[in-house]
Formats: C-alpha cells, sequence, structure tokens
C-alpha cells in the first residue's frame, strides 16, 4: 500500500487516512532504498573502495603476493624520476590532442554530408557506424594487419602506386609508429562525433536557414552562424567525454604496439599495466594513475556536470 | 529544395571518400579470412585467387576458439541479466520515489559512468586476487558491472523519466501496488529501453579488454579478445586464422546490432549526449 500523498488527496476523503499517511511515506522510502540496495553496494564495493584503495596502494610497496608496507612519497618520487614517466606523459597528450582534432573533422564533414539530402542517407548512416560498433580489439587487429611491413595491404598498395620506394615499418618505426596509432584510433572512434553532431543538427530548425537563405547568407555563414552555435552544447558533451577516454585509452597501444618502439607510443595506461602486470610492481602503478587522477577527475566532473544540466533541463 | 550542382557534387564526393575509408579495412578482414595463406604471404592478390574456410576450420580445431567465444557468451550474458534486474530496480527508485539522497546517488552513477575502467583496473586485480578469484570467469563477470550498471541505469532513468508517472498513479487509485504498476505499466512501456540497455550491457562485457587481460591468464579462461590478442604473437604465419577469429567474434555483435539498430542509435544519442 505505498501511495503517494498526491493520489490518496484525489482519490479518498483524507481525514481517515492522516494517521497512516507518515507510515506509509517511511514504508514507500523504504521500498525506494532497497530497489536501490544491490547498486549501492555494487558502487560501494567495485566503484568507491578500488578508488581510494588505488590511492592507498600508491602509498606502499605492494608486490603481487606480498602485503604492502605503507613507504610514504617513495612511489610518487621514483615513477616521476623516471625517463619512461615523462615520455608516457608527453604522448598521452600528443595522442589526445591529435586523436582529437581528426575525429572532430572527420565527425564534422561525416555529420554535415549525412545531413544533406541523400539517397539510401539510412543505409550510409548504418555503415558509416560501423567502426565504431564493431569491438575495438577487432578493429585493432585488423589495422595491424593493414599496417604489417610485408604482407600488409597498405604497404602493398603504395607500392604498386609507387608512393614509395620500399616497404615503410609502419608500427615498429620510430617515426611512423604514433601517426598509425592515431590514425587507427579515429577511424574507430570518428563515428561517435558524427552521430552525435548529426543527432543535433536534426533539432536545428529548418526555419533558421530558410530565413538565411532569403537574407542571401553563404553556405560557410550558415554553418558557422547557425549549425555551429546550435550544437555548442553537443561539441562539448563530446569533446569532453572523448577526452577522457582517449587519454584512457588502452587498447589501440596494447594491440598495435605495446608501447614501443623504444617508448615511442608509451601511454600512461601502458606503463600502468606494464609496471603493475608485467613487473608486478602494484605500489608504482598505481602511483602512476593516482597522478593522473586529479586532472581526470576535473574532466569527469566537468562532462558529469554539462550531462547533468542537459538531463535537468 | 534543390541543393546546387557544386554542393551535390561536393557532398557525394565526400560520401564516397568516407564510404571508401570504413570499407577498405572491413574489405581487407574479410578478404584475409577467405584467401589460402599461398595469396598472402608469396603471391599476393587483393582478391582471394581461391576462396577458402581453412582458416576458419583452424582457428577452430587448432586453437579451440569456440571454447573462448563460449567464455565470452558466459561472461557477457551472465553480466546482461544481472544488469538488466539491477539497472531497472535502481532506474525505477531514483526516478519515481522520493528520498533524500537520490540525487546523489544518480549523480554518481553517472560519474561512474564516465569514469574509465583504466582507473581502477589495479585495485581491483588486488581485490580480485585477494577473493581468490583470480584467473576466474567469475571474477569477470562480477567486475564487469562496475560499468554495465551505472551505463544502463543512466540511460533507463532517461527512459522512465519520458512516460509519464500519471498511468502508473491511475493504476495505483485501481488499487495496483507501486511494484505491481512498475511490473504492469512501466515495465511494458519501456521494452525498448530494456531491450537497448540489454544490448549495450552484453556489447560493452563482450567487447571489454583490459580487465579480461589482467584477471585471466591461460587458454581455458580466456574471453575471444584476449586469446586472440594472445594469437599475435605466438605464430607469423596467423592472419589469416586471426581474421577469421576477428570475424567469428564480431557476428554475435553484428547480429544484436542488426537486430537493434534503431535502438542503439537511438540509444547512443539519449544515453551519451542528450541525456
Amino acid at each position: 500500500m505505498a501511495i503517494r500523498p498526491r493520489s490518496i488527496d484525489v482519490a479518498i476523503p483524507s481525514q481517515g487516512w492522516t494517521v497512516r499517511r507518515p507510515s506509509s511515506r517511511a514504508r514507500e522510502e523504504l521500498w525506494g532504498k532497497a530497489l536501490l540496495l544491490p547498486t549501492v553496494l555494487m558502487l560501494v564495493g567495485l566503484v568507491l573502495y578500488p578508488f581510494f584503495y588505488a590511492i592507498w596502494l600508491s602509498f606502499t610497496d605492494k608486490t603481487v603476493g606480498s602485503v604492502g608496507q605503507f613507504v610514504g612519497l617513495k612511489n610518487f618520487r621514483y615513477v616521476i624520476a623516471w625517463p619512461q614517466f615523462s615520455a608516457a606523459l608527453v604522448n598521452t597528450f600528443v595522442f589526445t590532442v591529435s586523436a582529437l582534432a581528426i575525429k572532430f573533422v572527420v565527425g564534422m564533414a561525416v555529420a554535415l554530408v549525412l545531413n544533406q539530402q541523400i539517397r539510401g542517407r539510412n543505409f550510409f548512416r548504418a555503415f558509416l557506424l560501423l567502426p565504431w560498433v564493431m569491438p575495438a580489439f577487432v578493429v585493432y587487429l585488423v589495422w595491424r594487419w593493414l599496417y604489417d611491413p610485408l604482407s600488409g595491404l597498405l604497404n602493398h598498395a603504395l607500392l604498386d602506386l609507387g608512393l614509395v620506394a620500399g616497404p615503410i615499418a609502419f608500427l615498429s618505426d620510430r617515426s611512423t609508429a604514433m601517426v598509425s596509432v592515431i590514425i587507427a584510433h579515429s577511424w574507430r572512434a570518428f563515428p561517435f562525433f558524427a552521430i552525435s553532431f548529426l543527432a543535433g543538427m536534426q533539432t536545428i530548425a529548418q526555419e533558421l536557414y530558410d530565413a538565411a537563405q532569403v537574407d542571401g547568407a553563404s553556405r560557410w555563414q550558415q554553418f558557422r552562424h547557425i549549425t555551429l552555435p546550435g550544437l555548442y552544447h553537443i561539441i562539448g558533451v563530446v569533446l569532453l567525454l572523448s577526452t577522457i577516454w582517449t587519454a584512457n585509452a588502452f587498447e589501440p597501444v596494447y594491440l598495435l604496439t605495446g608501447g614501443g618502439p623504444s617508448d615511442a607510443t608509451m601511454v600512461y595506461t601502458m606503463l600502468v599495466y606494464v609496471m603493475g602486470m608485467v613487473n608486478l610492481r602494484l605500489g608504482e602503478a598505481a602511483a602512476v594513475s593516482t597522478l593522473f587522477l586529479p586532472l581526470l577527475v576535473a574532466l569527469v566532473l566537468a562532462v558529469t556536470i554539462l550531462l547533468q544540466k542537459k538531463a535537468d533541463a | 529544395m534543390r541543393e546546387p550542382l557544386s554542393i551535390r557534387v561536393l557532398t557525394y564526393g565526400l560520401l564516397a571518400c568516407f564510404v571508401l575509408m570504413v570499407a577498405v579495412p572491413l574489405f581487407w578482414m574479410v578478404t584475409t579470412a577467405l584467401k589460402t595463406n599461398k595469396d598472402l604471404y608469396e603471391d599476393f592478390s587483393y582478391l582471394p585467387s581461391r576462396p577458402t574456410l581453412q582458416h576458419f576450420v583452424r582457428v577452430i580445431q587448432r586453437e579451440d576458439l569456440l571454447r573462448n567465444i563460449w567464455n565470452s557468451f558466459a561472461v557477457a550474458s551472465t553480466t546482461t541479466a544481472v544488469t538488466v534486474v539491477v539497472s531497472a530496480m535502481a532506474a525505477f527508485s531514483i526516478v519515481r520515489y522520493r528520498y533524500r539522497g537520490r540525487e546523489w546517488i544518480g549523480r554518481f552513477i553517472l560519474f561512474k559512468y564516465v569514469l574509465p575502467t583504466a582507473m581502477l583496473f589495479v585495485s581491483l586485480y588486488a581485490i580480485v586476487v585477494a577473493l581468490g578469484l583470480g584467473n576466474t570467469l567469475k571474477s569477470l563477470m562480477l567486475t564487469y558491472l562496475s560499468f554495465t550498471v551505472p551505463f544502463c541505469t543512466w540511460m533507463l532513468m532517461g527512459y522512465f523519466r519520458s512516460i509519464p508517472a500519471e498511468l502508473e498513479e491511475h493504476a495505483m487509485v485501481d488499487g495496483c501496488t507501486k511494484i505491481g504498476a512498475l511490473f504492469r505499466i512501466l515495465l511494458p512501456l519501456s521494452a525498448p529501453g530494456l531491450v537497448a540497455s540489454a544490448i549495450f550491457s552484453f556489447t560493452l562485457a563482450w567487447n571489454e579488454f583490459l580487465l579480461a587481460l589482467v584477471f585471466t591468464s591461460d587458454h581455458t579462461t580466456m574471453t575471444v579478445p584476449i586469446k586472440l590478442s594472445m594469437m599475435v604473437v605466438g605464430d607469423q604465419y596467423i592472419w589469416g586464422q586471426l581474421m577469421a577469429g576477428a570475424i567469428l567474434a564480431s557476428i554475435p555483435i553484428a547480429v544484436l546490432y542488426f537486430i537493434g539498430q534503431r535502438f542503439v542509435v537511438k540509444g547512443l544519442a539519449a544515453g551519451a549526449v542528450k541525456g
């Protein structure tokens, strides 16, 4: 009998029920909390606890199979002085910013094309979404094989077209490895930008464009003064979300290069993996991710607030 | 209104480029799986000269890939079943009940949906080992909830909000309990949302890489992504089998995408961007 007070007022003469109202509200509250309980337990056990445990680990010398002792800032001093750490810092930044720029430009172009009156639009929309729908590990395995120095499609095609003199070792040459990883990742992730921008464009009223046309605005002016402003919120959310995802991407680097050649593609997630799972030094691995925590939490909070605003509106 | 010719040429020209860009890697994946090793490594040809299914047979017989596919399936379906029930309960509670603190839980769920797994895997690994769940599928079924539940709860909150509460209130006036109204009114009306959240949950679990890589360590407990990534370093002439395996691993997701395409596109827009 958990009934909201509002419906009681409508349904039943209120005097006889006023006595029972507090108890029914308490019961309602209890039901609500009971339904939420499994989720709360899961969030505490699998998110909050590991989150703070990771911070604690970064102050200990824990390895797999040993109980960690508190060692203060030792891990942080060690990690910061390590050349691989600064390489990871720079690489994570380069990877994130370049991939974001490519995804933004390609995503916007795809959205603009799909927003035109083209034949078979639904088919092309579904088709161009495929890289995002495919499992990420499949995408990166395929790209590794595309990049293969001896038998890969890219080298065969470039040689047949006469564009290169000899095969290129895309993933094992320091000068091409990072670019290759960025391209493979952008190929996978541009549809997220495209589909989000397209969804935004379809909410912009056609009358605005008609009016602009009457006033003699060029295509570029229409894009600059109608389409872009109409997309500001979505652009903000997509860029923030994608910054978080890209900066924390692990699969592209692990599956394509493993961080090599000689740390040319070592990003911070890969470094955490190498320290924690290959060298089995959990304390230092946790210290690396703790160092990235403030930046990440700031980004996550920003995107959470942006999304929340939209949800409340 | 008809577009000027220059715009149409530009549109279709760009479209052709994008289609080609997406199609080439897919073409390479499919043709590689169908080529003989001779076509792949000796006399290169862009198309399979004698198409063969031998790579599919080998990856199943020699690499025992069906076992890993079964592992992935067990993990993804268990996770999905638990996720849909738990998230529907949580979303119903947050959207339709009134008690203090529920907004904060809602915000925290969103926060977790955005927080990447890479931040947590070291401590999750330590916890999994401490619980004695190292190298088991159970460890994956358990820890995958940490991202599937927030995602699906957030999605279902949006869905439930879009259904007017008056419908349930009418049912309650007619003597239905609040939980009864959930089962008789809200859940049937949000069936598309439930299907979409199940598809997303299954896909997220099926594709998950990092935790599976860290938690499982032998061929009998590996999920498909880990098994295939281990094959890369194993043998040099493995690409036919790898691409065959990649296709097999994509089939369940392709089927789900085909069935639920309109839910997926809607859900992507609703869950990730529009809120």
